[in-house]
């Protein structure tokens, strides 16, 4: 209210400039604005999304998973599952999307500064929170870093590159699980609640970010609060279908909230106090 | 007409309303009831004040929330072309506009609107339109058949809100200023208007508690609230509506403050199109589904109990009355007696 | 239609819509009247708030059967032996209107002589309808004072078709349901003018107002005011036309909003006749797959370009007014037909289609008292209405059946055409859908319908999805003796296990690819409710 934003919905042109294929469902597009000064003024948080648009196919809201100490660019990294996805994943680098934004509530990485983060993530659900570990890992002064990523299968694990890092990373502890084997997989099968009586964390100096399908995200909020972590402290985002992403059409309900501009990011406290809270 | 002598109350003789709106419209579109050939009574624009008669004394059908957010607007269109891929706003300034003849529900659910679309981000869209018109509200003397407006504190007299406010006083009108923007255009045709005497106050509040006494549904809005508020709407409530909705989003298209929409691309052609917004409505399935498929509303009775606790609660909450204005359309469109009445009155039930 | 016509003498609805909500029982009977007929589920959900008792006999539990006192979920196809055993009980319980029997009716006797050679126990057997549901259905039915029957096309889209309509026109005489208010058998007819249609001679057999093309009198009323001869034989039926072939007798056709190519049976078989055609012209609003075959498209106006008048289902004509002028080069039906009435030398000199509605009250005398004027400033006008001073008909046969006395038709159950099998072994039934009309051929165009719903889906039965290691969204092919098509599961227990449901709707999924074109032998009307397939995941 106070900075007396206007939207006009208008979308800028932005250029693809490397397409990175996570697995077979996931693709990370490599972006910047076309128009140069924009690009280099544009600044978002991790946690907070963008509206892409892509000609006949309307928008679709995805988050970040790149993160703003690494400007330049910005990464959103997309799953095939409607029709603008779908068309997404046919384009190639220096086609051009649309975007609006940045929209949404991040997580504050000013809150996140010096305490130990749990990350668990589930299929492409690690998107967005790749964005806040790799900003850690880019700020002198953060914790001890936990990851959790389950995949439906080993060759649905995406990000492996950054994986990689992180499973060398000496203040990063990072852990895979999947739901079904395949041949060569010697790693652990279960769910990814499964792993979280394996590591060591202290939920007092800690905190959780959580996200994944929903089902999972509902299984892991309440594991994290039989572990001993404050409600406060478990932080997750919420997909929903949106078309204005400024808290005006609706289609992102929840409860009394609205997900593009209460959230995307919400802690487990605020979910609580909702009568209806549907991940 | 001195300025200080503007926050009383003036007379306009009927004889002179029809010169008054001739000035009104040399500087602005005019809005206003009209009753068409088919004998139904819709806001719509004057182009000739001799060819059309205003009617004053039916309900319209429909408001005004189409002129400022309509069912269906062009907010950019697009083109693909080795420039890249381009969105251009299609550069229409509106025009200034006066709504005339607006009851005290639609009013509110203006003012409501506003809180919507500017309360917050700004709506550039919804901005460009609301910016230049004049709101003048028209008391209503006799409630409709359906109305429920002083259940719901939005009428059927409104003190605020409003740019100017007529009552129909039989010969005449009182006419009081609300906005400065009401102040403004008394003033610019003053010649019609003259200062209102002390029986024409006690003809309007006589009226008031004439109107307060017509109302013929009898609605307990504040116990619906209520009663949500503490959770005391059985669920059986809410499976009795969801059972009866017919899903065809009528209540919402003729709501004066539902708002939701959507948003889609209209090709034009292989390389370029429309990108449209329109009217949606919360009780639809696919107003929440994702594109692979997963739908955090995932049944029926959930988005009826959306809609019902948007207006009702949240609404409450976070602005403090319900975002139900009581015009009582949606009792006369609903088809399956799942309107808010039905729901109010189902509410409060033990 | 040809039920109705033979039992009670006129085949509409014997109601007004309105006075379904003052029932105290309502029968409904093959018709998902939630998605089909809003308006008139409406009513009956109205009805049940006042108390009355609403009884659904369907295949699938439909949104209207949740709501319903009792749902009796009978194997598709078996009407008749459910509706006669209902009318056993009503006749061993002393529940018939014995009065309204002798006075009202014929052939009574041959219908309880059928009856009671009946064997209750083989028949709950056929149907699957516990005996005590059918009991109970039949006590509920014939005890109220005013009771209704409404009925829609998971009666008449049988080769039994007109046995079914029979059967409840019986069901309806055996306990005197019908002559008084609030109390009927009502047809509930799918499209916004089909009555209408059907009221202006679009029959093989009829002339407008329903005078019969072989009676001498009728087709020389006809001819004098129309100024030319007119064949005595009747025409042929839909499906002897478009399932004709490549070597049947069709040359030309002229289709007029209607596309076959979707929406009738056994489509491999339809494409052939069509395209074989010497010629073929199609009038549309859009370009339908049929009209994409056609020699010559007529852009036609919509319903909102033209001045005329829609019958709808309760016999109810109304009258519509143009809204906005024809866009592009659009034409309305009626002008389309003048101009080629015209060229093919027989000139029609029309001004208005008020002009047209008057040579209609001159000609069908049920429609005599109807003129525009008349319809302007109400909601309509009921018909039979006899003169400019009749004010219409709410509800048929008050004191004497429109053929005189009731017609007791008494019926045996005829199995569907074809039934699962070994190599067929599910049961396709096929429908509508809320969100979409028809075809699909205006309603597809809607961006926010297609969210609603954008894609056929084949409802199946959690433990047959389960036989199948079937999960929701999987693509299934499904097949029948006459095509396949590919389509994705929803599993749900809204139909019965070894039955199988969906729409005709979507392009993408031609259903009538699979149907079958055995047809009722008086009505002609398509078996679409019935037909074998089987499932393979994809």
């Amino acid at each position: 209210m106070s900075l007396m934003r206007s939207e006009d919905y208008l979308p800028r042109p932005a250029v693809i400039q490397k397409i990175i294929a996570e697995n077979s469902q996931i693709k990370t597009f490599v972006l910047a604005l076309a128009d140069q000064q924009a690009n280099q003024a544009f600044t978002y948080r991790p946690g907070q999304f963008m509206m892409v648009s892509l000609p006949h196919r309307g928008e679709a809201p995805i988050s970040f998973s790149s993160t703003p100490t690494r400007p330049g660019t910005i990464e959103l990294s997309v799953r095939r599952a409607g029709s603008l996805t779908a068309a997404m994943h046919a384009l190639q680098a220096g086609d051009q999307v649309g975007l609006r934004g940045p929209y949404g509530r991040p997580f504050v990485m000013e809150d996140l500064q010096g305490r130990d983060l749990l990350v668990v993530a589930g299929g492409i659900g690690l998107a967005p929170l790749r964005s806040v570990i790799n900003g850690c890992l880019d700020t002198p002064g953060h914790g001890k870093l936990t990851i959790l990523y389950g995949s439906r299968v080993p060759s649905d694990i995406a990000f492996r590159g950054d994986i990689d890092i992180w499973q060398h990373h000496p203040a990063v502890t990072c852990h895979l699980t999947v739901d079904a084997p395949e041949p060569g997989w010697d790693g652990p099968v279960g769910l990814v609640t499964g792993l979280l009586g394996q590591v060591k964390v202290d939920p007092a100096s800690s905190t959780a970010l959580v996200c994944g399908p929903p089902v999972m995200i509902a299984a892991v909020l309440t594991a994290l609060g039989k572990m001993g972590f404050a409600d406060e402290e478990i932080l997750t985002t919420m997909e929903r279908h949106m078309k204005c992403g400024i808290g005006v059409c609706r289609h992102c309900h929840l409860d009394s909230k609205l997900v593009c501009v209460d959230g995307p990011v919400f802690s487990r406290a605020q979910l609580k106090k909702l009568q209806m809270d549907r991940l | 007409m001195r300025d200080d002598a503007m926050d009383q109350a003036f007379i306009l003789a009927k004889d002179h309303l029809k010169s008054f709106l001739r000035k009104v419209k040399k500087g602005h579109r005019l809005v206003a009831p009209v009753t068409n050939q088919h004998n139904d009574t819709l806001f719509c624009t004057i182009n000739h004040l001799d060819r059309v008669p205003i009617n004053l004394t039916e309900q319209a059908q429909n408001g005004i929330k189409s002129f400022l957010f309509p069912q269906q607007e062009t907010l950019a269109t697009y083109a693909v072309s080795a420039d890249g891929y381009r969105f251009n706003r299609t550069d229409v300034r509106p025009e200034p506009t006066v709504y005339f003849g607006v009851r005290p529900c639609d009013l509110m659910a203006v003012l409501y609107m506003d809180v919507v679309f500017m309360g917050g981000v700004k709506d550039q869209h919804y901005l460009e339109k609301r910016q230049d018109s004049v709101l003048i509200g028209l008391n209503c003397n006799a409630p409709f058949a359906n109305c429920f407006c002083s259940a719901t504190k939005s009428g059927p007299f409104l003190e605020t809100g409003f740019d100017l406010m007529f009552t129909d006083l039989g010969d005449r009108f009182l006419v009081e200023i609300g906005r400065p923007k009401g102040r403004e255009m008394l003033q610019a045709w003053q010649q019609f208007f003259t200062p209102a005497e002390a029986e024409d106050t006690r003809a309007q509040y006589q009226l008031s508690l004439e109107a307060m006494a017509g109302f013929r549904l009898d609605v307990y809005a504040d116990q619906a609230i209520q009663r949500l508020a503490a959770g005391l709407v059985p669920e059986s409530v809410w499976e009795q509506l969801s059972l009866r909705c017919q899903d065809c989003a009528g209540c919402a298209y003729i709501c004066p403050t539902c708002t939701c929409f959507t948003i889609v691309d209209r090709p034009a052609g292989p390389d370029c199109g429309e990108r449209l917004r329109s009217w949606d409505a919360c009780t639809f399935a696919g107003f929440t589904r994702l594109a692979g498929g997963h739908n955090p509303v995932a049944h029926k009775i959930h988005a009826i109990q959306t809609r019902f606790l948007h207006k009702l609660k949240y609404d409450v909450d976070k602005h403090g009355r319900p975002s139900c204005v009581g015009c009582g359309r949606c009792v006369g469109i609903c088809f399956g007696g799942t309107d808010i009445v039905r729901f109010i009155k189902m509410a409060g039930e033990d | 239609m040809a039920g109705l016509a033979t039992t009670f003498g006129s085949g509409a609805m014997t109601n007004a819509i309105n006075e379904i909500e003052d029932a105290e029982v309502i029968l409904v009977i093959g018709s998902n009247t939630t998605e089909a007929h809003p308006q008139v589920a409406r009513r009956m959900l109205n009805a049940v708030d006042k108390g009355a008792k609403l009884i659904v006999i369907d295949p699938r539990r439909t949104r209207l059967a949740e709501c319903a006192t009792l749902h009796l979920a009978l194997a598709p196809g078996t009407d008749i032996p459910l509706l006669n055993a209902m009318m056993r009980v009503i006749l061993d319980e002393s529940l018939a209107d014995q009065l309204f029997i002798d006075m009202r009716t014929e052939n009574f006797a041959a219908l309880r002589a059928m009856l009671y050679r009946l064997d209750l126990a083989e028949l709950e057997a056929v149907t699957g309808v516990l005996l005590e549901d059918i009991r109970r259905a039949a006590q509920l039915y014939a005890r109220a004072r005013r009771s209704v029957v409404c009925y829609c096309l998971g009666i008449t889209q049988h080769i039994c078709g007109t046995a079914n309509v029979q059967s409840i026109a019986n069901l309806a005489m055996l306990t005197g349901h019908v002559e008084k208010q609030f109390t009927g058998v009502d047809p509930l007819r799918g499209q916004n003018n089909v009555q209408g249609a059907c009221d202006m001679g679009a029959l093989p057999n009829v002339f407008p107002g329903y005078q019969a093309v072989d009676n001498r009198d009728y087709r020389e009323k006809f001819e004098r005011v129309w100024q030319t001869r007119l064949p005595a034989a009747p025409g042929l039926s839909l499906l002897d036309m478009t399932h004709s072939g490549a070597c049947g007798p069709m040359r030309a056709m002229f289709i007029m909003g209607e596309n076959p190519l979707r929406s009738d049976p056994s489509l491999d078989r339809v494409e052939e006749t069509l395209t074989s055609l010497a010629f073929l012209a199609v009038s549309d609003i859009f370009l339908t797959e049929t009209a994409a075959h056609a020699h010559v498209v007529f852009p036609a106006a919509s319903f909102a370009e033209k001045t005329g008048t829609f019958t709808n289902t309760e016999r109810r004509v109304q009258l519509v007014r143009q809204a906005i002028p024809p866009i592009g080069d659009c034409r309305t039906d009626a002008d389309i037909i003048i101009a080629l009435s015209g060229r093919l030398g027989y000139a029609m000199a029309y001004e208005s289609t008020a002009e047209i509605m008057e040579e209609i009250a001159l000609l069908a005398p049920i429609y005599a008292g109807i003129r525009h004027d008349r319809l302007r400033h109400s909601w309509g006008l009921q018909w039979p209405c006899w003169n400019t001073a009749h004010p219409g008909t709410p509800f048929l046969h008050k004191y004497y059946f429109t053929r005189g006395k009731g017609h007791f038709v008494p019926n045996d159950h005829l199995p569907p055409a074809e039934l699962p099998c070994q190599d067929f072994p599910f049961l396709l039934n096929s429908g509508r859908i809320y969100h979409h009309y028809h075809t699909g051929s205006m309603t597809r165009q809607s961006a926010l319908l297609n969210r609603e719903c954008g894609e056929a889906l084949l409802m199946i039965h959690p433990a047959d999805a389960a036989r199948l290691k079937v999960r929701g969204g999987d693509r299934l092919c499904m097949a029948s003796r006459r095509g396949a098509v590919e389509i994705k599961a929803e599993i749900t227990d809204q139909v019965a296990a070894g039955s199988v449901y969906t729409n005709f709707h979507f392009g993408e999924t031609p259903i009538n690819r699979l149907t079958i074109a055995a047809q009722d032998p008086v009505a002609q009307c398509p078996e679409f409710k019935v037909c074998a397939v089987r499932l393979e995941k994809l």
